[in-house]
């Protein structure tokens, strides 16, 4: 998985009725994109470290330079 | 099979000096029971919605304290390129319910004994369908070589 700043994580539900949850990439502390990602989850702001799994996956964005 | 090919959901660490109220909002908002707190790059223990419970709550600990106060320790780890059976011996070894995989000493997520039970039934589901197919509807034979 390769990730830019600003981009959303989606992490799928793991049960029937679960909702996806999602986040913001603020950091990327892999090389060239790759993870770990620190990552701002829902509206509270609260941050933590980030490894994707198969049930995560990134919508990216453009990005103005 | 690969360790890390068997981790089901993605890995979510929090730094030692987070709090227990974060390390709680955390769970609840990306769906997992269990966080590694990591230091540096590496994971130093790991923060089960269980331990919120008996470490914290149960003994009514301020929200915010330190995630690491309430952390499990030590860690049992295993090499994201080991075979999965290396993790049913340590499984079976150390008595835990989850493995920290790591790639050197860095993090990479965390392996459960409930992924190995889901990845176990779906193989043993398909051992036995062919046994059940034959029990319900009889066993075919094949037609024997001709012969001379």
């Amino acid at each position: 998985m390769q990730a830019s700043v600003g981009d959303r994580i989606v992490i799928k539900g793991h049960r029937v009725g679960e909702p996806e949850r999602d986040g913001e990439v603020i950091e990327i502390l892999g090389s060239d994109g790759e993870p770990p990602y620190v990552v701002r989850w829902g509206d509270t702001g609260h941050e933590s470290w980030f490894f994707p799994g198969s049930d995560a996956s990134v919508q990216h964005f453009e990005h103005s330079s | 099979m690969r360790t890390m090919d068997a981790i089901r959901r993605s890995g979510v660490g929090v730094r030692p000096d987070q709090t227990v109220r974060e390390a709680a909002v955390l769970m609840e908002q990306t769906g997992v029971g269990s966080l590694a707190v990591i230091d540096g790059n590496r994971v130093v223990g790991m923060v089960t919605d269980r331990d919120l419970v008996r470490r914290a709550m149960a003994r009514d600990l301020s929200p915010e304290a330190r995630v690491d106060g309430v952390m499990s320790t030590p860690v049992v780890t295993i090499p994201a390129d080991a075979d999965l059976h290396d993790a049913f011996a340590l499984f079976r070894d150390h008595a835990v319910r989850r493995l920290a995989v790591v790639n050197g000493e860095h993090f990479v997520g965390t392996i459960t004994i409930d992924d190995l039970l889901v990845d176990l039934a779906a193989d043993l589901g398909d051992l036995v369908r062919p046994i059940t197919a034959e029990t319900i509807f009889g066993h075919h034979d094949s037609a024997p070589p001709a012969t001379r």
